[in-house]
């Protein structure tokens, strides 16, 4: 099988509500699957229109891909797992987020599966700072050139970092 | 790994808004607080887009205010709807001079929450630095609070909007947050859990950090405010018509004392 062929499959989270998501857009064919996720949700209280906001989210991306997008209620690795199962996929590809419950989801995800190759794409930034934060104003006065004129100063990997 | 046979899927993914809030709600049952009813604002990249193409920035200066134009983007960026960049490449195109380099530095604060984040982890959810005055916070969210019920106009109007609107102003926000830590001596993470539960841009960057930043616990100092604050920027909203015992109404210099102790 070559790389083109290989069945893939998408997870969709709360932060990636877009065709413009980097996991959707590698794979604008491929199953895409979006979860509530039912023990998070029985254990934190959340609003209904928060879930219906998120609903329309889903909905808008896939009226505007060319791959179907499916909507489950339940577990997130095991849905994930099972999703990738019913579509005979050997990739799951994701857009990183950095909240604690992304980490333990994929390695839940290869704990279960560990056959599935899960391939996480980076979110998009705004600046290309790496360097440790701790104020505003610090981190600030080192993207400030960057934000406002939308590109790094020349020297900035070098100057702007430390 | 039966469930992989399971189908059809348990949502349809092409519910119009006047079936959603019976059918998204019989598919969560037991799963979502509140009654199920469509957010205040449309969810979706369209809305999103749409919102963004109408924003021109025009009176941004004016933000503080809440009657000022600010953009109600946030919770497009929360969750992906839009991206970071091009809402500042469109504020670029579209913004002139201090108004537009003010709203890219407001941008900027989501990407610094973010990489907080990313460099705290779940630590985030917990004081990442030792309050700045002698704090002796309770855990619990007050009734009265969450009930909407202070007796204080400005106040229950600020739980009113969140839960009605899904969506604050920043400074209802940081008025509301000042409030429940500072006044009525709350932890933080209860007003956190409180915004976590309705607000529509609601994620654990950006709404535990900015708690953390009024209790204190992740800033230089306590954020408050006094009552002729709440008066300016509401536009006399409720101050003009209110008949409360006021616990907003003294000198930040008394205030501080009051609520901080003598400060150093």
């Amino acid at each position: 099988m070559t790389a083109s062929q290989v069945r893939r499959v998408v997870w969709v989270h709360g932060d990636s509500l877009s065709v413009t998501d980097p996991a959707l857009s590698a794979c604008p064919d491929a199953p895409a699957l979006f979860v509530f996720d039912r023990p998070f949700l029985q254990a934190v209280p959340v609003a209904f229109p928060r879930l219906a906001f998120m609903y329309q989210g889903v909905r808008d991306l896939a009226a505007h891909r060319p791959g179907p997008t499916e909507l489950r209620v339940g577990a997130v690795p095991d849905e994930l797992a099972a999703f990738a199962a019913a579509h005979h996929a050997a990739e799951l590809h994701v857009t990183r987020n950095f909240t604690p419950d992304f980490a333990r989801i994929v390695d839940g995800l290869r704990a279960a599966r560990p056959d599935l190759r899960i391939i996480v794409h980076e979110p998009e930034r705004l600046t290309s700072f790496n360097g440790p934060l701790r104020r505003f104003f610090g981190f600030w006065k080192k993207v400030e050139r960057e934000v406002l004129h939308g590109e790094p100063a020349p020297d900035f990997p070098q100057r702007g970092h430390r | 790994m039966t469930d992989a046979l399971r189908l059809p899927p348990d949502l349809p993914p092409n519910l119009p808004d006047d079936q959603l809030p019976r059918v998204l709600g019989e598919a969560l049952t037991g799963l979502y607080t509140g009654e199920p009813r469509l957010p205040a604002r449309a969810g979706g990249r369209t809305a999103g887009l749409a919102a963004l193409h109408a924003w021109t920035g025009e009176g941004y200066a004016g933000r503080n205010f809440l009657s000022g134009n600010v953009s109600r983007l946030s919770m497009y960026l929360r969750h992906g709807m839009l991206g970071l960049r091009e809402v500042a490449a469109h504020a670029r195109a579209v913004m002139r001079g201090r108004e537009r380099d003010e709203f890219l530095r407001q941008l900027t604060w989501a990407e610094f929450y973010r990489l907080v984040l990313r460099q705290e982890g779940a630590r985030v959810l917990g004081n990442l630095e030792d309050p700045k005055y002698p704090a002796r916070w309770t855990d619990t969210l007050p009734d009265d609070v969450r009930g909407a019920s202070t007796g204080l106009p400005c106040a229950d109007a600020w739980v009113t909007h969140l839960i009605r609107d899904g969506w604050l102003h920043n400074h209802e926000r940081l008025w509301f947050a000042a409030y429940l830590v500072h006044w009525r001596g709350v932890d933080w993470r209860a007003g956190y859990a409180l915004f976590r539960e309705h607000l529509l841009d609601g994620d654990i960057a950006n709404n535990a950090l900015s708690w953390q930043w009024v209790a204190s616990t992740f800033s230089n100092k306590p954020y408050f405010m006094n009552q002729e604050n709440i008066d300016r920027y509401s536009g006399g909203r409720w101050c003009r018509t209110c008949r409360a015992a006021c616990p907003f109404r003294a000198s930040y210099g008394e205030l501080e004392t009051q609520l901080f102790g003598t400060q150093p």
